[in-house]
């Protein structure tokens, strides 16, 4: 491997869980820097996804794009990541400036990375620049070097797949042969030609004796690192992961580890069961509750939708005898894989391959495009990630663009064949066009929201309407907000969910709220001010998991049988205590769960200002589709009828609901879209935003972030 | 009279079936229905701690009365990965 730039280092130790250094890495200048933080930046900035929103809030400008050079790609684990003595601390975060988007997006991902990262002394690796040719980056915590190297060229097959390409670097960089010392990140082919490309997170797995992979699926952070001519990261140390945080009261992580792991051994096997099924286990519970994204959103539930549940895949696919973890120590281990299955498509038709998963989110992108084949799921799940592309965002543009041919809005010439839901030659056929920029696959790899206006175009020029009348049907069921594609839940009987996409940060990803069945189904959130404040708080309570290293699962998909017998059983604290004592042992910090709130909710202002500044951050941002309100077309309407004509029974009281179908269905809607902006205001005011949804001076002042740069996007906005 | 009791997930490995029917009569109520599927399925952990009780897809508690074709069933907390 040709080495363009190295520098030597010492080693920094690690304290609490914080090295307090960041590795800056210019791929335009190949100048690589260690900064040294000042002492109060982790009191800020937590770790994770606060270190990522304060090197872009500083770093970038309004101007700013994806592929700008000034844009910076941050990884970061935090402060309580790397501890096998706590379930689920192999999280870091991948931050940036996305190209969906056009504001800060960061999407989390398991593996070893973050923590190997961490022990070659660095709490986050911060990517800037734009290199002149293909490069990779080693931090070899060992020999205490850290290199930016020309990409190595192995042959074309491999040197186009993202888990191919780090399967062979991995090898490459320590003599031929795997390590559970190294890990790496890479992207692959599609990541160039898709917004939506994908950070694989790749690690050693010995029970398995393959390198297995994560993925940062959300928001095209692999679209940003291939457009800094970045192919991969590798890191290594073979420092012990045992007390690799170095906490500050040790018996106090070993005791907070084994209580959290008491409840997750004894309740997950009686309840989800992740460690067997994975989160596939889902997809039944979707379906039974009409939240199966099903043909673009447009019906929750169907009789085929077994075909999908996760029994399936765990008899057919899953090797049932392996725990799972995707780090040390975490007994829910809920990363199900594969081993040895057949490709039948594309251009690995008769390969075998290891597949790691599919995931729920994976399974709901298939069924959007109205396929319901567990063998297409699984080929699907290993070439999005070969290509490196997220398989939500390609399902959910697929599935746009079919219900655009179905309606009429394309046509087969627009699109070179039909677009049809259910039909898997032409949604194969498309993901691979995505990946490889061809046909149609350059429209689409664009995604939904772009896709939109070039529909619009052609279906104007077509028809002879103008572009905001096709715009506007389009509108009714593209899947988007804020330029990013739904994740794989149905919101039309949940308000406090609709909320939960519509005034996330990142756009519509459930990672900031998903509170579906708390609203819906256990009927906890009956006011528009329960909703409101279930909204402000889930969204801190999320944030700080992002910002920490951790993984939310053992938390918030593992009901700790005392919550019952608390006030909200919702947000489970019985386990979240134990979280709130992992921190305090680790760092040596003496807070409670609101100082907890207080630090997330620093960031999430700091996010907001962020949106803001780039064009994204006021109510009109905070707009969600007709289709997530309710049944955009009467369809929809007609097969869930008996439900919808409850709920307007419910709101009108005594008045008298409509005679005809039509007219409830129009009512509906406007109904709808009334609560919708009703909510906005409620929530809106909890979280010390205007009506028009920017923070107000206080809030920013309260969180020490009226920096020049606030002043001046306040002033700006009139706030 | 028959009350419809469905299993999901794990339950359903547990008791081997997607579901069962119950006998019912004009008083029968949520708890009954549990009582019946705990005698039935001595394996099924079915602590209030960890379930939830549906009638036709919607929260209910144990006093409530069952008529005729409902359908009952016992889920897992969802909170969303």
């Amino acid at each position: 491997m040709e080495i363009l730039r190295q520098i030597n280092y010492k080693l920094a130790k690690v304290v609490g869980g914080y090295t307090d250094r960041i590795l800056r890495v210019d791929l335009g200048t190949q100048e690589i820097i260690i900064q040294e933080l000042p002492p109060d930046f982790k009191n800020k900035y937590i770790g994770g996804r606060g270190y990522a929103l304060k090197l872009i809030w500083d770093g970038t400008t309004r101007e700013t794009r994806s592929n700008s050079p000034d844009n910076i790609l941050v990884m970061a684990s935090g402060p309580l990541g790397n501890e096998p003595g706590f379930p689920g601390t192999g999280k870091f975060i991948v931050g940036t400036i996305s190209p969906l988007t056009d504001t800060f997006v960061d999407s989390n991902v398991g593996g070893h990375f973050g923590p190997l990262l961490k022990l070659t002394g660095f709490d986050a690796l911060a990517v800037s620049g734009i290199s002149k040719e293909d490069v990779v980056i080693l931090v070899d915590g060992d020999a205490q070097t850290i290199s930016i190297a020309a990409a190595p060229i192995y042959d074309k097959e491999i040197d186009e797949g993202a888990l191919s390409f780090g399967q062979r670097l991995l090898k490459d960089v320590n003599g031929g042969e795997y390590s559970d010392c190294l890990a790496a990140v890479t992207a692959g082919k599609g990541a160039c030609n898709a917004r939506f490309g994908i950070v694989n997170s790749l690690f050693f797995d010995r029970r398995r004796n393959r390198i297995r992979s994560k993925q940062a699926g959300r928001g095209g952070t692999g679209t940003v690192m291939r457009s800094k001519g970045l192919r991969g990261i590798v890191v290594r140390s073979s420092l012990s992961k045992v007390n690799g945080n170095n906490a500050i009261d040790k018996e106090g992580v070993r005791k907070a580890g084994s209580q959290l792991k008491e409840v997750v051994s004894k309740s997950d096997p009686e309840q989800l069961h992740l460690s067997a099924w994975g989160t596939p286990v889902l997809s039944e519970y979707m379906d039974k509750f009409h939240l199966f994204p099903i043909n673009n959103y447009q019906y929750g539930q169907s009789p085929e939708s077994s075909k999908l549940f996760a029994n399936v895949f765990l008899d057919r696919y899953f090797s049932k005898k392996i725990p799972d973890g995707c780090y040390y120590g975490c007994n829910l281990a809920c990363a199900k894989g594969a081993e040895n299955v057949e490709l039948t498509r594309g251009p690995k038709a008769g390969q075998k391959v290891g597949i790691d998963g599919p995931e729920y989110e994976t399974v709901g992108a298939v069924c959007c495009m109205g396929i319901f084949d567990p063998h297409f799921v699984m080929e699907y799940n290993w070439y999005c990630d070969e290509y490196g592309i997220d398989t939500i965002s390609t399902g959910v543009t697929i599935g746009f663009f079919m219900e655009c041919f179905e309606r009429g809005l394309l046509s087969a010439d627009d699109i070179g064949y039909e677009l049809t839901f259910g039909n898997i030659e032409a949604a194969d056929r498309l993901l691979h066009e995505i990946a490889i920029a061809k046909g149609f696959g350059k429209v689409a790899g664009q995604g939904v929201s772009r896709g939109k206006k070039w529909v619009a175009e052609k279906y104007a020029a077509r028809n002879g309407t103008s572009e905001d009348t096709a715009i506007a049907e389009l509108n009714k069921f593209a899947m988007e907000v804020k330029g990013l594609e739904f994740s794989m839940y149905i919101t039309k009987e949940s308000l406090a969910q609709q909320g939960g996409y519509g005034f996330a940060l990142k756009g519509p990803q459930h990672d900031e709220a998903w509170l579906i069945f708390i609203d819906q189904v256990h009927k906890e959130l009956p006011t528009f001010g329960d909703k409101a404040n279930a909204l402000k708080w889930f969204p801190l309570i999320r944030t700080w998991f992002n910002a920490t290293g951790l993984c939310k699962l053992p938390w918030i998909d593992v009901r700790n049988p005392e919550a019952a017998s608390t006030d909200e059983p919702a947000k489970n604290l019985p386990t979240l205590a134990h979280y709130v004592n992992y921190l305090n042992a680790t760092t040596g910090s003496n807070k409670n769960l609101q100082d907890i709130l207080d630090d997330s909710e620093r960031l999430y202002i700091l996010q907001k200002l962020i949106n803001l500044r780039q064009g994204k951050g006021t109510r009109a941002h905070d707009q969600i589709p007709l289709r997530a309100l309710g049944p955009a077309y009467f369809n929809e309407y007609e097969s869930r009828a008996e439900y919808y004509d409850g709920w307007l029974q419910e709101q009108l009281g005594d008045n008298k609901v409509p005679a005809s179908p039509e007219q409830r269905h129009k009512l509906l809607l406007e109904k709808r879209i009334e609560a919708y902006q009703q909510l906005s205001d409620i929530v809106y005011e909890k979280k010390g935003f205007t009506s028009e949804g920017i923070p107000k001076r206080e809030t920013v002042e309260k969180f020490a972030l009226m920096d020049e740069q606030a002043r001046q996007l306040l002033d700006e906005f009139g706030v | 009279m028959v009350v419809s009791i469905k299993f999901f997930g794990m339950q359903r490995v547990v008791t081997k079936t997607d579901g069962i029917d119950m006998p019912i009569t004009e008083r029968t109520r949520v708890k009954d229905v549990l009582e019946y599927v705990r005698h039935q399925y001595p394996d099924l952990n079915l602590d209030e701690g960890i379930t939830l009780i549906t009638v036709n897809q919607e929260i209910a508690s144990l006093d409530r009365i069952i008529r005729a074709n409902d359908t009952v069933s016992f889920l897992p907390f969802l909170s969303g990965g």
